[in-house]
């Protein structure tokens, strides 16, 4: 008891002589929130904004010179280290788990909902560092933080699409244009050992407020869910770190009936005890059914707007949010009427390990036109044939749908393929695109242990964007849509027999050069031939 | 209905080859094209019809096609496919058929120059023999572009033995871009060839000396090879702009960047090796093909046509990106020597590997990768046995060059190696 007292009063005393001696201000903000979709799942989003006030992002051109001293009190230090060690300006990092349905669950809160890994940033140019040195000291940087393979996204997936992937902050103007790099590796699995480097970047842990809630049991049973690390510059607010945590839960599956009714309890076996102390704002945001009659609990500090906002700090601890239908839940047997304004569908068709036919269809939901970025970051396993490339739109042929067209072909063992285009599709139609793909073959040492699983692909990012407006991202339409990553079947050599291959192959030769130089040098003669006994002649 | 024509010697030439080609060209105008197009063994990552499209199709929308890293094609097809020749279409299929029948008119002209005649009888034969070989009809209706590098082959060698020295050394450069080991291969008795005459001395084997080689002819010629050669250089890095393309396409014969299936020996081989010994074998397999030139000529320094002719077959066994129509071009030769048919050492073994190798290997190609069911080493296997029926053709082909001097077998004779 005495213990739990002195160490209450220390953390006191070191927050209070933190806060007066901190040189830039710091502030934390937590939210929550949690939104029931029509298949009965309950979407909850966690999102931990660290603003540093007045900070900005190291310029490259001072790589060389020794940086000023970092004095944090709630901005992660390690993560802190890492940006200016590389003079990142921007830069996002999602682990991610399982596809998300966009039909079915909208769009998500976290644009990043692409399978597996994936980490962007957006750099400087600097005079000693080129942009790649230090994007590979990034990813190195970063897997050992997080404890992930980020050092597999090496320059063979490394690629820098401007268009997809605007920068969602401001850039500073140091002269030299900022580059972006992007990565992706689909085959990453988002597991505890990244829950737990993630929650040590937060400045209260799982210990309190809303952070408490993340419990990696319940996180990793959800039927999807991902984290994402975002830094940003906002010119005059200052550098904004977000770590955000998104899942799926189906709290119908945990329901011995028929129910979808979910409070903290079900989704996360856990309930808000304590506030945190250092967070300027800790609210949970329900976003309330307009179908179905229901009952929240307990009372929503305030309610506009179908939003249900409760305030972590005044309201009564153990806080435990609940929604509860009066019926049951009802599964809708059809879709017809999809949340997203578009439809994507990407495949890999085709049986053969030597080649296949990449297929991909969108279909608008919407009574105006829309275009389309399609980008495709391809690793060199598979090769396009652009040439192959034709486009339908509701089943008749029709190239023109295609514009802007940019391709930087794969180099095998050192680069992907990037191709980016604007495809147009009409209202409420369906545009089909095709093209033929070769499959590579790898040498043995370059399969993976369990080659015969083969090889993901990544998401190919689908960026909607009115033609008439300027900006191409973070408009209404929607932000990036990723496809569910491909699964590419190559043809594998015997990996047990190098030697008998290398015997094989080389005694083959010698025998046929053995034959031809023993024709070459040795002289034709002629013998005579008798019954009894040889005879030269 | 042209096959029918071929098998009866005496039929007349100005007939019979038009209707070869007629025939060549309706196949070519089916949809057998396409569905051969993708066949390992018709095509390989230099050769492959569908990289020579895609490679265009860049080129076309402002990509460096040498940028990436699957176009290998030259880039004098770049400027010609681009300008001139059909890629698509009924065109591609009159380029390529034309292309063969121009390699078969080069075939029995280099048959007819080695008997120094105008026109014989086997004419008909011989064209047969290069349009109707299914190893060198098939990679052709696949529109692999080998079918341009036999045709320049024998080209070359049809102008040498015409004495037409220029045209000769043209079509090798030509070779050298589109495929530099067999110009390499085939450069040393090329010369010797354009020197001398290809009339056939097998029967009597002499020195060099004996021939009355015109050595003054050689150094013009070395300067003038050196000058074409630089001048379709300059050529390629001023379409393909850049020199990218040295790498891309005469790199690869060396260093095998593409591990695709093919017939020959270099594919499996490199795909099992350790990667440490990567280097050291790569440099062992470029420097074995070398090494079967001087030898070769050496040996048959009396009828450097037949030592090209030998050389065409070590390239067809041993090269790095193989496709059938190599051994085809080799097999196809065997027309124009008819001289030594009576001694070939072990003609039905080596026709029945061929046929074996022939049978299997697209069989075991399909149930690798398309159906499934067999592994890698079954097509491998399959491919081991083409490499030792093709080596079993050059031996046969050697022994037969070297036993017609010795003449007829009387009773109670034999002619063994010493």
């Amino acid at each position: 008891m005495q213990a739990g007292w002195k160490a209450k009063f220390l953390l006191g005393l070191s927050l209070c002589l933190s806060a007066l001696g901190s040189p830039i201000g710091e502030q934390f903000d937590e939210q929550l929130t949690l939104k029931s979709l029509r298949d009965g799942k309950v979407l909850s989003r966690f999102s931990f904004t660290t603003l540093l006030k007045g900070a900005s992002p190291r310029n490259p051109q001072t790589l060389g010179s020794d940086d000023i001293s970092q004095h944090y009190t709630i901005f992660p230090l390690a993560l802190g280290q890492i940006l200016r060690e590389y003079a990142i300006t921007e830069m996002h990092l999602t682990l991610n788990a399982g596809n998300w349905n966009y039909d079915r669950w909208g769009y998500p809160e976290e644009a990043g909902v692409g399978t597996g890994a994936e980490l962007w940033a957006w750099m400087g140019d600097g005079p000693s560092d080129t942009v790649d040195d230090r994007w590979k000291g990034l990813r190195n940087a970063l897997a050992g933080l997080f404890c992930a393979s980020l050092g597999s996204l090496d320059e063979q997936r490394t690629t820098a699409p401007v268009r997809s992937f605007e920068p969602e902050g401001n850039l500073p103007d140091w002269g030299p244009p900022h580059q972006i790099r992007h990565a992706s590796l689909a085959s990453e699995h988002v597991c505890t050992e990244n829950l737990t480097p993630f929650l040590k970047l937060l400045p209260c842990k799982s210990l309190s407020g809303i952070a408490s809630l993340l419990n990696p049991h319940r996180l990793f049973d959800a039927d999807w869910h991902g984290m994402g690390v975002h830094v940003l510059w906002r010119e005059g607010e200052g550098v904004e770190v977000r770590l955000a945590f998104q899942s799926i839960s189906d709290p119908v599956r945990y329901s011995l009936g028929r129910k979808q009714d979910w409070d903290f309890r079900t989704l996360f076996d856990r309930t808000i005890d304590r506030k945190c102390p250092v967070a300027q704002s800790s609210h949970v945001v329900v976003a309330l059914p307009t179908s179905a009659e229901f009952d929240i609990s307990p009372e929503p500090t305030s309610n506009a707007a179908g939003l249900a906002t409760f305030d972590v700090a005044t309201l009564n601890k153990p806080l435990d949010v609940g929604l509860r239908w009066r019926f049951d839940f009802q599964y809708p047997l059809d879709f017809d009427s999809p949340t997203s304004s578009l439809s994507v569908q990407r495949t890999l068709r085709g049986s053969s390990q030597a080649r296949g036919q990449l297929s991909l269809v969108l279909k608008n939901h919407r009574n105006t036109s829309l275009h389309v970025v399609y980008l495709e970051t391809m690793p060199w396993l598979v090769q396009f044939y652009l040439h192959t490339l034709q486009i339908y739109i509701n089943g008749s042929r029709n190239d023109d749908a295609m514009s802007d067209m940019t391709y930087m072909p794969s180099i095998p063992h050192a680069r992907p393929a990037t191709f980016q285009c604007v495809l147009a599709v009409p209202p409420g139609g369906a545009l089909h695109l095709t093209m033929d793909v070769a499959k590579s073959f790898l040498r043995y040492t370059e399969h993976p242990p369990d080659a015969q699983r083969g090889w993901d692909l990544p998401p190919a990012i689908l960026t909607p964007f009115d033609p008439t407006s300027n900006r191409s991202a973070n408009d209404p339409i929607g932000g990036r849509i990723y496809t569910p990553a491909l699964l590419v079947d190559l043809a594998t050599p015997d990996f047990s027999m190098p030697y008998n291959v290398i015997i094989f192959t080389c005694s083959l030769v010698a025998f046929i050069f053995g034959s031809v130089f023993n024709l070459l040098t040795r002289k034709f003669v002629v013998v005579h031939i008798e019954p009894t006994k040889d005879k030269k002649e | 209905m042209s096959s029918s024509k071929s098998h009866s010697p005496p039929v007349d030439f100005g007939l019979a080859f038009p209707a070869l080609v007629a025939g060549r060209l309706l196949l070519a105008l089916t949809s057998l094209p396409d569905a051969l197009k993708h066949d390992h063994q018709l095509s390989s990552a230099l050769t492959s019809y569908s990289n020579l499209q895609e490679g265009i199709y860049l080129f076309k929308h402002g990509v460096d096609p040498y940028s990436g890293g699957s176009f290998r094609h030259s880039p004098l097809y770049l400027a010609l496919f681009t300008t001139i020749l059909p890629v698509t279409g009924v065109g591609a299929a009159i380029v390529w058929t034309l292309c063969d029948a121009v390699g078969a008119w080069a075939l029995v002209n280099i048959w007819r120059a080695r008997q120094r005649v105008s026109s014989t009888e086997r004419d008909s034969l011989v064209a047969a023999a290069y349009l109707l070989n299914p190893y060198i009809l098939l990679p052709s209706l696949a529109r692999s572009t080998s079918s341009f590098e036999n045709t320049l082959m024998l080209l070359s060698l049809m102008f040498a033995s015409q004495g037409k020295a220029s045209a000769s050394i043209l079509a090798i450069c030509f070779l050298l871009h589109l495929h530099p080991p067999s110009m390499l291969l085939i450069f040393f008795p090329l010369l010797m060839l354009i020197i001398t005459n290809p009339t056939s001395r097998l029967a009597s084997p002499r020195p060099f000396k004996e021939l009355n080689p015109n050595r003054d002819k050689l150094y013009p010629l070395m300067a003038e090879c050196v000058l074409y050669a630089c001048t379709f250089s300059l050529a390629s890095t001023v379409v393909s702009g850049g020199t990218a393309w040295i790498m891309q396409t005469w790199g690869a014969s060396v260093t095998l960047p593409d591990l695709t299936p093919n017939t020959g020996l270099w594919w499996y081989f490199f795909t099992e090796m350790f990667d440490h010994f990567r280097p050291f074998f790569l440099m062992v397999f470029t420097v074995h093909l070398l090494i079967y030139i001087l030898p070769i000529c050496i040996k048959f320094q009396h009828d450097p046509l037949y030592a090209a002719f030998l050389l065409i077959g070590v390239l067809g066994t041993f090269k790095a990106y193989p496709t059938l129509s190599d051994p085809g071009l080799f097999l196809s030769m065997i027309a124009i020597f008819p001289e030594m048919y009576p001694y070939f050492r072990h003609p039905i073994v080596t026709a029945l590997l061929h046929l074996h190798a022939s049978l299997l290997m697209p069989l075991f190609n399909h149930l690798w990768l398309h159906q499934g069911t067999g592994n890698a080493n079954f097509f491998y296997a399959s491919t081991l046995v083409f490499a030792c029926s093709n080596g079993a053709a050059l031996v046969d082909c050697i022994w037969a060059g070297l036993r017609i001097a010795i003449g007829e077998e009387k009773e109670g004779y034999a002619v063994v190696q010493e």
